[in-house]
């Protein structure tokens, strides 16, 4: 019905009333009121569409206006706070192996836990999850967590935790990816959200002190401090890579990310094992000796070098003090706090940590004393000077240039044949050498034997040397006989073991090196470094006269207190004494070869102002020598040659047995001590009448420090006492007095009958 | 009868079989795609990271698209006048569905309890209300009316027309704190009514005054101390000075506006924007106008906003042509929500109006909301079909 008069209704609004003719009273009323209501809607329903295009038109001209005035201040917001300035990709700086494959230093990927509250808080549902996580994951307090969240809600940069290793970070990672996907299904779970891990490469050492001064140490910068880490800088260092954001053509940006190269890793030829035996009794020798004369160490500064003669090889390279490379800061084992905040007070604080972490055996220049008799010797064989069948005379003493130099003994050594002269170490005998061969001849194999010159050994530190020598100007007679027997000059240990593996190894200077190999990321060979021979320093044949003759020196003469038990040796010890010249202050050293027929390693110990009552005593390095040397021949399964009698099998036992404790072979040493005082060859002669100059050398009075510091700007130089940049005048004084190479004016060996 | 006319009116092509309106079928398939479309764009970043899925909401809105479909279709065939019969019943579940936000089975979701959980799947009872209103408005007037003429302008009849539909703006407002959805039922019963009745002024007086208060408020607002007032003041301070607000709470609406004025005439280019990128948090909610606006420019917007205005007039040419009192109020109704919803999203979008929660009808993503939108569509198509 209702639809029947709707129809009839509405064809009526457009057609004619007047064609309906039987409607009734109400019907007509209904129509109308329907007709009026229709005429009402139509124009409600215009007047609302016209209200509503009014409302769309005034929108369009908000969003028109707004793109119009705004549309450049707007673009350069968003700009401004988009991220897509470039973010570093770390990489990781390569490791440093042992010979063996043994970890020295390696860096280590680690994370920061940051907490972003403002992400985490987007929806609220996800603080408790989030928290609990982060509290289960990381072991941290779930209420103060909360406590900060509460407090700073719109915190973005809150990190929690810092430099903890992957296997921590990972179950965190783990619980997220759980958590989350079981949330996708629960909404109301809420998700794990607004904690992100900042990545970090940190360094680490695993054997904290072993090879401190080889190694070097790196900071969180990726920049080399000392040894191989400074010198290998640029190898062990990768690139970077970036996550960075541009903006195209469009201006629109774009993301892209370029993975970080990592760096390359360093093969060295070190061997921790050796270098570790070698550490060991360069401590006990310390442990023995601090305190002894003087309130400190158990000497200044101790070095050992053992290198693989037959190529250049550093095996080991030990010195003392050592310091932890994970905290190269710390001084505390050397000095009380209140020394250390003096130091930072008067700005030495530097200076003493500059000194401890420089390389002693190839950064500090001494005399090299006796030791350096073998590179006279071979010198006058090489060149026929010396031939080997002559014999000395010597009376303790000799005048030379209207000095009157004396001989380790008092009395004389009598007559000395070329080998007795060098078991005995006999200064006279090698001064008269001396002048047989000639200041030609010996500045010519001071050239030779690289001596004055760097080595390039492969690690930073090594200084210039060239000015520490003689030079033809200032080599006069004098000079010609001190230099004989190893005074006057100064040296690097390095150029020491350099020089004595050719005289040795059948006359081949190899250029002693510490890295054997350079590897990627992947372990994939970058770079073998083949040993380098150089030149060839004397004949073989003279190699071979000169092994026998150091044999005979550790065998007969005054090296024997370095021959392990069971083996043949070869060497030369050494007694250099200090300027200034007043017989308190040496340097002992001992350096050798093994085995005696076919050498394989040479070793050299130095021992700067041992801590004692009497330095002068090469048994102080004899002794680190032969203990060494008892650990290490068998390791590198070189086979005992030598009778051992019981005692002597008793001690290898005793030290072998103990190499943990390392107590006996303390008793050892210490018994050599005693028996070494007959074999001390003290360079110089007795100081009989010093001159008052000694007294007032202040360079003497430094005490602390009387080798040349290399200044790490200029690579030059300089007197520790002055400060300024050492300058050798050889042409002073001339023809007077030794050339005191601290050109204090000391005068060194006063000629005196 | 209809036969009848048919035969006698052979101009119409539309006519021919059925005279459903195909224009809105288009315009509303079109919009719902481009809202799908959108959808990915602005919430594959987030959804990515917090989901590990890109197409998280997008699949989710899928689903209550397909829904929403049946729903439509499902309308287009159910005898529309069946639902004169629900009026009272539509208001009482309306009423019974927003209170149980509060229940147990309610969910509370960023301080504010909208939804309830019934079982399957969780709504907002606020869009239940909103189709509701429509349904009871359009019914209780046709009644009003075929019992006499002037019955709905006594101040009982008007009572019996407004007092439900504000009642349940007061318990979604009360209850749900939704402000929006509270002002829209309103509207979308202030708007029936202003067609079924021929007076003006009082809806001028009506309008004027809530201009008067509302211009009261702001200036009130604008001189005093907001800090630590409620939050509609604290964001009708915001809207006033966004810059002034810019890290907390004009943070989204400055945001937006950065997103409409970069996008310029021809935009940024479909997925280029950047705003979506965290800025914009769940864009694809209310704000995904801004983001429609960065990425298709003001081309695109107005293009859209065509497309809106396309919807609405096809829905007042049908109202119009409905001679079917109850069916043409319907249809009414659900053109005022439409128009309402759309104007108060751009409006809010644009920092025109203080920021308040409002939905763009079948582009932003939500299952109820579209479900009941494209109800609405199955009903006022159905009503088409019997217009003139």
């Amino acid at each position: 019905m209702a639809d029947r008069s709707r129809n009839s209704s509405r064809s009526s609004i457009h057609k004619n009333n007047t064609s309906k003719r039987n409607t009734k009273t109400d019907r007509r009323i209904k129509r109308k009121q329907r007709i009026n209501q229709n005429k009402v809607k139509s124009m409600k329903l215009a007047v609302m569409m016209l209200i509503i295009l009014l409302a769309f038109t005034g929108l369009g001209g908000r969003l028109y206006c707004l793109a119009r005035d705004n549309r450049n201040d707007y673009q350069k917001k968003i700009l401004s706070q988009q991220r897509y300035d470039s973010k570093t990709l770390p990489f990781k700086r390569g490791s440093i192996l042992d010979a063996n494959g043994t970890i020295l230093a390696a860096s280590e990927k680690v994370y920061n836990v940051v907490l972003d509250c403002k992400v985490m808080l987007s929806d609220e549902k996800n603080e408790d999850p989030t928290l609990t996580a982060l509290a289960e994951c990381f072991g941290l307090d779930q209420s103060e967590l909360r406590k900060y969240v509460a407090d700073n809600p719109n915190s973005q940069y809150y990190v929690l935790k810092r430099r903890i290793p992957y296997e921590e970070m990972s179950p965190f990672l783990d619980r997220k990816n759980e958590h989350n996907a079981a949330a996708a299904k629960n909404k109301d779970m809420g998700i794990i959200n607004g904690v992100w891990f900042e990545e970090e490469y940190i360094r680490r050492y695993p054997n904290n002190t072993l090879a401190c001064d080889v190694i070097g140490f790196t900071g969180t910068d990726n920049n080399g401090t000392y040894g191989l880490e400074e010198y290998y800088n640029d190898i062990l260092n990768g690139t970077n890579g970036r996550e960075y954001g541009y903006l195209n053509d469009d201006a629109a940006l774009e993301r892209k990310t370029i993975a970080a190269a990592d760096g390359y890793t360093l093969v060295s030829t070190i061997d921790a094992n050796i270098q570790a035996i070698c550490e060991k009794y360069i401590k006990q020798f310390n442990a023995e000796h601090v305190d002894e004369e003087r309130e400190g160490l158990g000497a200044y500064n101790i070095g050992l070098i053992i290198q693989n003669c037959n190529n250049g090889d550093i095996m080991a390279m030990a010195s003392y003090p050592d310091f932890d490379l994970n905290n190269p800061k710390d001084l505390s084992a050397y000095y009380t706090e209140e020394q250390i905040a003096q130091m930072e007070a008067d700005s030495t604080y530097y200076d003493t940590l500059n000194s401890l972490w420089r390389n002693f055996c190839i950064s500090d220049t001494y005399e090299p004393g006796s030791t350096a008799k073998a590179i006279t010797l071979a010198a006058g064989l090489e060149t026929g000077r010396i031939v080997g069948n002559e014999t000395y005379d010597c009376g303790g003493l000799l005048e030379v240039g209207g000095h009157k130099i004396k001989c380790n003994v008092k009395g004389g050594h009598g007559t000395l044949d070329v080998s007795g002269s060098l078991e005995m170490s006999c200064n006279v005998a090698f001064m008269k050498m001396g002048e047989a061969i000639g200041v030609k001849n010996t500045l010519q194999f001071e050239q030779i034997f690289n001596i004055g010159l760097k080595t390039n050994i492969d690690l930073a530190g090594e200084p210039k040397t060239a000015n520490l020598v003689y030079n033809e100007k200032s080599m006069k007679s004098a000079e010609l006989a001190t230099a004989s027997f190893g005074q006057g000059y100064n040296v690097t240990m390095i150029e020491m073991v350099a020089a004595f593996s050719s005289i040795i190894n059948g006359g081949y200077y190899y250029e002693p090196h510490m890295v054997s190999k350079i590897v990627n990321s992947n372990g994939d060979t970058i770079k073998n470094i083949e040993p380098r021979v150089l030149k060839q320093t004397i004949s073989s044949t003279t190699s071979e006269q000169m092994r026998q003759y150091l044999y005979a020196t550790v065998a007969e003469g005054t090296g024997k207190s370095a021959r392990p038990a069971g083996y043949a040796i070869g060497g030369k010890t050494g007694t250099a004494e200090m300027v200034p010249r007043d017989k308190v202050n040496y340097v002992v050293s001992f350096i050798g070869f093994a085995p005696a027929d076919d050498p394989q390693i040479v070793i050299y110990c130095v021992i700067d102002r041992p801590n004692a009552k009497d330095q002068a005593h090469a048994t102080y390095a004899t002794g680190i020598v032969k203990n060494v040397l008892t650990e290490v021949l068998p390791y590198l399964h070189i086979a005992k040659t030598e009778e051992m009698t019981i005692a002597e099998q008793a001690e290898v036992d005793n030290l072998l047995g103990n190499i943990v404790q390392g107590d006996a072979s303390g008793e050892a040493s210490s018994e050599e001590g005693g028996e070494g005082a007959q074999d001390s060859d003290a360079a110089s002669g007795d100081q009989e009448n010093g001159q008052p100059g000694a007294d007032d050398g202040t360079s003497g009075e430094s005490g602390g420090r009387p080798f040349y510091v290399v200044d790490p700007n200029t690579g030059e130089l300089i007197d520790p006492v002055t400060g300024k940049t050492a300058e050798m005048d050889y042409s002073m004084d001339e023809g007077d007095d030794l050339p005191d190479p601290a050109g204090g004016g000391a005068p060194v060996e006063p000629a005196q009958e | 009868m209809a036969r009848q006319l048919v035969a006698k009116q052979p101009v119409k092509f539309r006519s021919s079989k059925h005279n459903m309106d195909y224009v809105l079928l288009t315009v509303v398939l079109f919009l719902v795609g481009f809202g799908l479309l959108m959808i990915y764009s602005v919430s594959s970043y987030e959804a990515g990271i917090d989901y590990g899925d890109s197409a998280y909401y997008l699949k989710n809105q899928a689903q209550n698209t397909v829904i929403g479909f049946v729903a439509l279709f499902i309308m287009i065939k159910f005898p529309y006048r069946e639902l004169q019969r629900l009026d009272v019943l539509a208001m009482i579940v309306s009423a019974i569905l927003i209170v149980l936000v509060k229940s147990p089975i309610g969910i509370t979701r960023n301080g504010a309890s909208r939804w309830i959980d019934v079982g399957i799947t969780t709504f907002q009872p606020a869009e239940v209300a909103k189709i509701g209103v429509i349904i009871y408005l359009a019914s209780i007037i046709q009644r009003l009316e075929s019992l006499g003429k002037n019955i709905i302008r006594t101040p009982k009849g008007l009572a019996i027309v407004l007092v439900p539909p504000t009642i349940i703006a007061g318990l979604v407002y009360v209850l749900t704190s939704n402000l929006s959805s509270a002002i829209i039922i309103m509207g979308i019963a202030v708007a029936m009514v202003f067609v079924a009745v021929p007076d003006y002024k009082w809806f001028v007086a009506a309008g004027v005054t809530v201009l008067a208060a509302a211009t009261a408020l702001i200036t009130y607002v604008a001189n005093a101390d907001t800090t630590g007032s409620n939050f509609r003041l604290g964001r009708i301070a915001a809207w006033l000075h966004p810059e002034a607000y810019s890290t907390d709470k004009a943070f989204q609406t400055l945001q937006a506006l950065y997103a409409i004025g970069s996008g310029g005439i021809w935009g940024k280019g479909l997925g280029q924007s950047m705003q979506k990128r965290g800025f914009l948090p769940e864009a694809q909610n209310d704000m995904i106008f801004s983001i429609i606006c960065e990425e298709l420019g003001l081309f695109g917007a107005l293009a859209i906003i065509l497309l809106f205005v396309v919807l609405i007039w096809s829905c007042m040419v049908i109202a119009n042509k409905t001679v079917d009192r109850f069916g043409a109020l319907l249809v009414v109704g659900v053109m005022a929500h439409y128009a309402i919803q759309v104007i108060l999203n751009i409006a809010v979008v644009t920092n025109t109006i203080p920021n308040t929660g409002i939905t763009l009808p079948f582009i932003s993503y939500g299952g109820t909301s579209t479900l009941f939108l494209l109800t609405e569509i199955g009903i006022v198509l159905n009503v088409s079909k019997n217009c003139r």
